[in-house]
């Protein structure tokens, strides 16, 4: 009997860890998208909401030489919006950064390559850059100092038709102001 | 679209009593019938000035592409009695029966245009070449410019006396051209002819989609920096922005009734969710409540059902959802990216882009699942597809040409043409509804 708790308890354990939100909800189908199935926690319908959007205020910039080394893109695999270790180092290095520069703000733009669809690569990128921004926060960043946009996949850094440039454009790049 | 319209659009008919209204000339339901022949001379130059910009070959070539298009037609070469047609008249008693009898016309256009400076008067007739009698006849007045459009009007009269039906000829086209990151909003007649730009913002302007009344289009831009969604009344010229929350405001659709947009937003934490805005009040009802991607929605015909874009199943797919009862079932079973839905005005049919290898192409499924078609084939890249309105053509993007463009297409796949040309690559084209 107290093996049998032992085994519950480590199977909760697993599942707590492996699928934080996914075991609470029916099983997904493995598709080739699954991964942010175990990311996002599932939300009762009103917790999200709408806010208007501000516009205005000064011009985001490119970063400088200097804060080149911090504002780094991160990368994402195709229809995904997790961030990957790679991703966490080169955000970790950004939080760090920002801590140091606390009237610093940033401009995340999501971007996808053009394999996808236009409208779904617009909802994609906003997501990616909303993983951006959720790890910046999680790292004590203000959320205030960190917008979003999504250019889905409007705006390719490489205009190439492979995985070489593909893998460059599924990217969040970092803006200033 | 700027300019008014000088056609005096109340053509006159020309022998009311002897028109022939009963009669079906082609059954537009049956797959199996024959196509009519139908044989399009030049038309004949009735005034005293010359005709210098060729109107009396250019209009009757437009009226056999438009009959070439719907598929009901096989026009006659008319090369062997052209030579005669000087001493054959355009109307009942003065054309010779017999030139057309000889080639095996079962129906003749004909036409007579009088010109006076850049005014047009064109006088325009079917006739039913076997019983040897006028079927329909119109007198149009307006300009050099309006040439193309008063052919187009009389291929409208030409279907819907042989079939009874409404046709596409008098539809518009929009889409989105662009290069290097920039998009503008464009519109063009429904085989691309006489395209304007409709935004001039020098940024992203996205997915237009039109008002029932085909007085408005609803798009996407990024004009004050975030993608918002703003509505142009063609007519006033009047931009109105209508939707500014923080996120995206993406992916319009009209409802069929005027009232209501539905759109996509994403909430505070990137989760992008459908929701009906009333156009009036600008509240908002949310549809979707999901983890998942939700994007891209298109109204049933009666619109109590919306299909839209999920990743729920953790590929896009297209779902139906019941706005009564919020319940949701999904409707594509085939592949592993769905996406771009386009819900046909007459009946269950949805239309969207799937994803086959490293290209995309255009599929037809019925919402009871009855229907899987796929009506693009090794032809480049293909997505984006939009029902014409009456249901018989889809407008689509592919990169067949190595750039970009807009296509039509019959609801079968066949009679792929491209309308667009020059520079830019053309996007989400979003056909109009009738506009008349």
């Amino acid at each position: 009997m107290k093996r049998c708790v032992q085994v519950m308890c480590l199977l909760m354990l697993v599942c707590i860890f492996i699928f934080p939100a996914g075991c609470t909800k029916k099983a997904v189908k493995k598709d080739t998208g699954l991964e942010g199935a175990g990311i996002e926690e599932a939300k009762r319908p009103g917790e999200e909401g709408l806010e208007e959007a501000q516009t205005g205020g000064p011009e985001w910039q490119e970063p400088t030489a200097e804060m080149a080394l911090y504002f780094k893109d991160i990368y994402f695999q195709y229809d995904q919006f997790n961030l990957t270790p790679e991703a966490k180092e080169t955000l970790n290095k950004l939080g760090e950064w920002l801590l140091k520069n606390g009237s610093v703000q940033v401009l995340i733009e999501g971007h996808c390559d053009e394999r996808g669809t236009d409208e779904y690569n617009l909802a994609l990128g906003e997501r990616r850059a909303h993983s951006a921004k959720k790890y910046l926060t999680q790292l004590g960043i203000d959320g205030d100092r960190i917008s979003t946009i999504s250019y889905g996949e409007e705006r390719p850094v490489d205009p190439g038709h492979n995985e070489a440039a593909w893998s460059k454009n599924r990217r969040c790049h970092f803006l200033y102001r | 679209m700027k300019r008014i319209l000088t056609i005096a659009c109340c053509g006159i008919m020309l022998l009311l009593s002897r028109q022939c209204c009963a009669k079906v000339y082609i059954d537009i339901a049956s797959p199996f019938a024959t196509r009519l022949a139908i044989a399009i001379p030049n038309f004949r130059n009735t005034g005293q000035q010359a005709d210098t910009a060729g109107v009396l070959t250019k209009m009757p070539a437009v009226i056999a592409d438009d009959l070439n298009l719907s598929g009901f037609f096989r026009i006659l070469n008319v090369s062997a009695v052209a030579d005669d047609s000087a001493s054959s008249g355009i109307t009942a008693s003065t054309i010779k029966w017999e030139n057309w009898s000889m080639i095996g016309a079962e129906a003749l256009v004909t036409g007579g245009i009088s010109l006076s400076g850049s005014e047009l008067v064109a006088e325009l007739r079917l006739f039913d070449a076997v019983q040897r009698q006028l079927i329909v006849g119109k007198r149009y007045f307006g300009t050099l410019q309006d040439s193309r459009l008063i052919a187009h009007k009389f291929s409208n009269e030409i279907l819907k006396n042989l079939t009874g039906e409404e046709s596409i000829y008098e539809t518009k086209i929009a889409f989105e051209i662009g290069s290097r990151g920039k998009k503008e909003i464009a519109v063009a007649d429904f085989d691309g002819s006489r395209m304007e730009t409709i935004t001039s913002y020098n940024s992203l302007s996205l997915s237009p989609a039109w008002s029932p009344d085909g007085k408005k289009i609803a798009f996407t831009s990024y004009k004050d920096g975030n993608p918002s969604l703003y509505v142009k009344d063609l007519a006033t010229g009047r931009t109105e922005l209508v939707s500014h929350k923080k996120g995206v405001n993406i992916t319009p659709a009209w409802s069929h009734d005027g009232k209501k947009i539905a759109l996509t937003l994403s909430l505070n934490n990137g989760n992008s969710e459908i929701y009906i805005m009333d156009v009036n009040s600008r509240a908002l009802e949310r549809l979707t409540d999901d983890w998942a991607t939700d994007v891209s929605p298109t109204w049933s015909p009666d619109d109590t059902q919306v299909a839209f874009v999920s990743s729920r199943s953790g590929t896009p797919q297209i779902y139906v959802l019941d706005i009564a009862t919020k319940r949701v079932r999904r409707i594509t079973m085939e592949g592993g990216y769905n996406t771009s839905p386009d819900w046909s005005p007459k009946g269950n049919r949805v239309v969207y882009a799937g994803q086959q290898g490293s290209v995309f192409n255009i599929f037809v499924v019925s919402t009871d699942g009855t229907l899987f078609q796929q009506l693009t084939h090794n032809q480049g890249s293909n997505e984006r597809p939009s029902w014409s309105p009456d249901g018989r053509f889809i407008a689509f993007s592919s990169n067949r040409t190595g750039k970009k463009e807009v296509y039509i297409m019959r609801a079968d796949g066949s009679g792929q043409k491209k309308i667009t040309s020059g520079s830019g690559e053309k996007t989400a084209p979003a056909w109009s509804p009738f506009l008349r």
